[in-house]
């Protein structure tokens, strides 16, 4: 007993010591104060001695997105694009972009962006906490992220606590613009608009002749899911559409056999769907195996618009519809869209998608808005995102520029489209007027295909 | 002579240690680890009265502190009722709860029992993802009032107010757990612990007491998620309600060492800086690392020492002195006590 | 048949499909509990692992899922006994705590390993030899739900037979039934308990490699099936297999139906309903000795 004690004994501490010096040593370039033991004393000066040369060589932009856990292959994309922003302002391109034919930021001396990343795992609470530590560790000028309406709430709410700057390029719960916060903005537009798109959508559908009453409401049931839903409901009732089904369910299912039964219960109907990629392609299996196939599936983007889906599910993903913010196609009347496209893909192996497009925008939004600045005193930068007028030719989204909301801090300018998976690829069918295909309508039965 | 009050020194050390923490240490980032870590010695200590001294071990735990959380933010957000009373009143709502789980839970045998808990845990989760107006999966956010003032239990400027009071809370959680051990109720517990039939033989109300460690545990553990919902200013199932928390608050007693003082606050010592620095430098690549450690160190502990590093500590000791002696006193036989056989 | 009681029968064979292979889950946490008295708080973890094997063999070696039954099978068999050797073993004869403890410490050690390993990203397996759907008078069975059901039954049977007509199989039961009386009629409980385990975990493996033709692969996949095991266990009645399968399929059916008649999103609860329920009103189940 008392050798075994020791070993025990000798084999926790190692394994103790060990784990802390894995944690500690195994840091890559975490640059910064942040003790890797516990013998640091207060006397660390990282940035925070800002006193002398405020004569800035490069300014700190903290992005935070999800870099592992179940969106990591979103991550990648958001990631990837901010990085190609901030190389676009930190160098000369000959595009008509903010920022891109000057080398770092002018109006600051040449001054380059820093990205220095942070990985909130789809958790809010982490979110939260690199929030808190880019900001008061690594002393960032601003922030960027972070996709997930939920961990975007709770990050930017602890710059909100804090008073720097957040820019949200991709969450489109409409919670987060209304929560009258005067330090977050956000670039893209959001569910209410999408939510409303979709209505439109489906009467001028009707107007071509399509039978279409009903619909069915399907959710996961967090922030976001939730949210959709609130609003789909609230539309339905607005444009005259009559709610066949209300089914929230759990996110990151394992079975959803019950769930699609109800929905085959539910009768002929157009199925609204918001769900992260997991279950988006855990849905379109169960589908095609109960042989469920309604009028039509819209989806509120998400999970059906991420590269997983269609490589996942191969023709079995053709024919959904999904709101977006961005195609490729678009660049038949956008050609700087596909210059930066062909920029991203020869960099990162593929095209860009909505997420990617909207994460780059941003970054380029906020960019512009600390040149204009001059300086990294958020307030500076707060007040020079509310100026903020990027006109619509030099962004690579099909709207008509970014103004902010001087309330809500939320871009008016931005607006949607349509797409459906066509062969593998996502192609425009609304507007009809910058449609470049055909829409499919209904959705052909699994049988026929 | 000064080696003998060692420990009440070393005592005394760490407490002025701690007093003192903010003020030498005031960069954000560890305050906030150093924060946590008393948080979890509060959790653990509270997980321990009923996992511990009670033997009953329960991996639902977060039911209490989550139902904390929540109370105190409703009461709050809906009424606008200042969140120390909403403390006490998240305690009443776990002290219930926790009756009206525990009570018929206890005959059931260890194992039993666990799962019921882990059940129940479920449960509640579930249902938060799914109340409308506890905010559903959504959560609550709890509204940022400046001015840092105590009344509000909120302070944006510095975090040394928070970790003042929760190096309060330790100290009285700490406080009712030494009253636990010290009197009656604390032998009873172990009494039922070891064997539960032989209590019941001996006239102790097994159920009686069971009863009592659980909400005195359930109330503890409501306590700190009111003080969580103050420090995040956001409380959702996820990150109150999830088993995970549960499991955590298990970890940091087990590891450190179940039914002692010491333990939880070691166990969390140790757990809890690793479990942050593991995260922000391995930024998600290793990000379970510090549970792999930690799954192991369980297996371990369990099989060799399931007194947790608090009986390893004691066992260091007892031998160190054993040896003292044994050098003292060479000629002597061994001490009996040492029970190394008849001689 | 009218829409509505196609539905139903829709349902309740979705329910079965899955129910069989619950059963066969909560048979090996059953069998180690009837053995020695143990709570294998892991079983999800191995499962887990079951399923991450078939993905590898699928991805890196092209063995489709329904020649990696038997491989899977195999593994788990030794990895139930070595778990065994090198840590049940220990403490067989410790507090009760400590035994609870050390699986519960083998549960977070695996967990959270496979999330080290093969990162948090939901794994599938594509096209297999399965693939595909059936159509019976308007209900549908998928393929891979129907051989995983159709697998999950065979390998209870089999361990069913092996208990009541091989020598070792009655050994088995002898050592449930009181390993004291059980040693003394020459019958070793070392080997019983190992060989317990290996079963167990053996019939883990086959449904881990059964699922994972259809189900997604993550390292928390473990979790919500092993909740049902626990579950199917108490009701069928702790020790017993013929009771943990047919618990296994009631929940199944109950958890399909009741999220189709009630709530989706309510079906967990209802599982964890029934423990609760079970545990407080009838706690040796339904075919249970104790």
């Amino acid at each position: 007993m008392i050798r075994r004690s020791k070993l025990l004994f000798t084999v926790v501490s190692l394994a103790v010591v060990l784990a802390v010096m894995v944690a500690g040593c195994a840091a890559p370039a975490a640059p910064g104060p942040a003790p890797s033991a516990q013998e640091e004393t207060a006397a660390q000066a990282p940035a925070g001695s800002e006193a002398a040369s405020e004569a800035v060589n490069e300014i700190l932009v903290g992005a935070i997105y999800p870099l592992s856990g179940s969106l990591a292959a979103t991550g990648v994309d958001l990631k990837n694009a901010v990085e190609l922003a901030t190389d676009i302002v930190n160098n000369e391109y000959d595009l008509n972009l903010p920022l891109a034919k000057t080398a770092g930021l002018p109006n600051m001396g040449g001054a380059k962006i820093r990205l220095v990343l942070g990985d909130h795992e789809a958790d809010p609470e982490k979110g939260a906490a690199e929030a808190e530590r880019l900001i008061n560790n690594e002393k960032v000028a601003a922030l960027v992220g972070s996709y997930n309406s939920a961990v975007t709430a709770t990050a930017s709410q602890v710059a909100e606590r804090e008073g720097v700057p957040f820019l949200n390029p991709e969450s489109t719960s409409p919670t987060l613009t209304e929560r009258g916060f005067q330090w977050f903005f956000r670039t893209t537009p959001y569910d209410k608009l999408f939510a409303e798109n979709f209505f439109q959508f489906l009467d001028e559908m009707k107007a071509k002749g399509y039978d279409v009453s009903n619909v069915a409401i399907l959710n996961e049931n967090t922030l976001w899911g939730t949210d959709v839903a609130t609003l789909e409901n609230q539309y339905a009732e607005e444009y005259g559409y009559n709610v066949a089904a209300n089914i929230p369910y759990e996110a990151n299912a394992a079975d959803v056999s019950s769930e699609v039964q109800k929905l085959k219960a539910a009768g002929e109907a157009v199925l609204l769907q918001a769900s992260y990629v997991s279950d988006a392609i855990l849905y379109m299996q169960t589908y095609k195996q109960l042989d469920y196939a309604p009028t039509a599936i819209i989806a509120m983007d998400a999970g059906f618009v991420a590269s997983e889906f269609v490589e996942t599910l191969g023709d079995d993903a053709n024919y959904i519809l999904s709101r977006e913010v961005w195609a490729l196609d678009l660049a038949e009347s956008k050609p700087i869209i596909k210059a930066v496209n062909d920029m991203y893909k020869e960099r990162y192996g593929t095209n860009m998608n909505g997420n990617s497009a909207r994460a780059f925008t941003g970054m380029l939004v906020l960019a512009d808005a600390i040149n204009r600045a001059g300086s990294t005193d958020p307030a500076a930068i707060q007040a020079a995102l509310m100026e903020t007028d990027i006109p619509a030719d030099q962004i690579i989204m099909p709207w008509k520029g970014i103004r902010f909301d001087p309330e809500t801090h939320q871009n008016t300018l931005g607006s949607g489209i349509i797409v459906q998976i066509l062969d593998g690829e996502y192609k425009t069918v609304w507007p009809f007027d910058l449609a470049s295909a055909e829409i499919v309508w209904p959705f052909p039965k699994w049988s026929e295909r | 002579m000064l080696r003998n009050r060692l420990p009440q020194l070393a005592l005394v050390a760490l407490v002025l240690f701690l007093l003192v923490f903010p003020t030498l240490f005031p960069e954000p980032f560890l305050l906030r680890t150093m924060i946590l870590v008393l948080l979890w010695s509060v959790l653990g200590l509270a997980w321990n009265i009923i996992g511990g001294y009670a033997g009953q071990v329960s991996f639902g735990h977060a039911i209490f502190f989550g139902l904390g959380a929540y109370t105190s933010t409703l009461l709050l957000n809906n009424w606008g009722i200042s969140p120390w009373l909403g403390m006490l009143g998240g305690a009443l709502v776990a002290v219930i709860v926790s009756a009206i789980i525990g009570w018929p839970s206890f005959r059931l045998a260890g194992h039993y029992f666990a799962i019921a808990t882990i059940a129940a845990g479920e449960i509640f989760a579930v249902l938060f993802r799914n109340l409308k107006w506890a905010g559903g999966a959504v959560g609550l956010y709890l509204p940022i009032v400046r001015g840092d003032r105590l009344v509000d239990f909120q302070f944006n400027e510095s975090k040394a107010m928070y970790y003042y009071i929760v190096l309060g809370m330790l100290v009285a959680t700490a406080l009712v757990t030494y009253w636990i051990e010290r009197t009656r109720m604390g032998y009873y517990l172990k009494a039922i612990r070891e064997d539960p039939d032989a209590a019941r033989s001996l006239g102790i109300n097994v159920t009686r007491y069971k009863l009592y460690a659980m909400v005195i545990s359930a109330a503890l553990a409501a306590m700190a998620g009111t003080f969580y919902a103050q420090f995040v200013l956001y409380v959702s199932p996820k990150t109150v309600f999830p088993l995970a928390l549960s499991i955590q608050m298990a970890l940091v007693a087990i590891l450190g060492g179940t039914g002692t003082l010491a333990g939880p606050i070691i166990g969390a010592a140790v757990l809890i800086p690793m479990a942050e620095y593991t995260r922000v430098y391995l930024a998600g690549r290793v990000g379970g690392l510090h549970l792999v450690v930690y799954g192991l160190l369980i297996v371990l502990i369990s099989i060799y020492q399931p007194g947790g590093l608090m009986a390893l500590l004691r066992n260091w000791q007892h031998r160190r002195r054993q040896r003292k002696l044994a050098q003292a006193a060479p000629v002597t036989a061994p001490a009996g006590g040492m029970g190394d056989g008849s001689v | 048949m009218s829409v509505e009681t196609t539905l139903l029968v829709q349902t309740l064979v979705s329910g079965l499909l899955i129910g069989f292979v619950f059963a066969l889950i909560s048979v090996g946490l059953t069998l180690i509990f009837g053995v020695m008295d143990i709570v294998n708080f892991a079983h999800g973890e191995h499962l887990m692992l079951a399923m991450y094997f078939t993905y590898w063999l699928y991805t890196l070696w092209g063995v489709d899922p329904l020649y990696a039954v038997p491989v899977v099978a195999g593994l788990l068999f030794l990895l139930g006994v070595l778990t065994y050797r090198l840590v049940i073993r220990h403490v067989l004869d410790a507090p009760m705590l400590a035994q609870i403890f050390v699986t519960f410490g083998l549960m977070v050690f695996l967990r959270n390993l496979a999330q080290l390993l093969w990162s948090e990203d939901f794994r599938r397996i594509g096209d297999t030899l399965v693939t595909g759907r059936l159509e019976l008078f308007g209900i549908f069975i998928g393929t891979p739900q129907l051989v995983a059901s159709v697998g999950a039954a065979l390998t209870t049977g089999a361990l069913y037979w092996f208990l009541k007509n091989t020598r070792t199989g009655w050994a088995l039961e002898a050592t449930a039934e009181n390993k004291e009386v059980a040693g003394l009629m020459g019958i070793d409980p070392e080997r019983m308990f190992a060989l317990a385990w290996g079963l167990a975990l053996a019939s883990v493996g086959v449904a881990g490699a059964l699922l994972a033709t259809f189900n997604p692969i993550f390292p928390e996949v473990g979790a919500v099936f092993v909740l049902v095991a626990y579950v199917a266990v108490a009701l069928g009645g702790f020790g017993s297999v013929t009771g943990a399968f047919v618990a296994g399929i009631i929940i199944g059916v109950v958890q399909v139906m009741g999220g189709f008649l009630w709530e989706p999103r309510f079906k967990t609860i209802l599982v964890y309903g029934i423990y609760l329920g079970i545990v407080f009103i009838r706690p040796q189940g339904l075919f249970g000795r104790r």
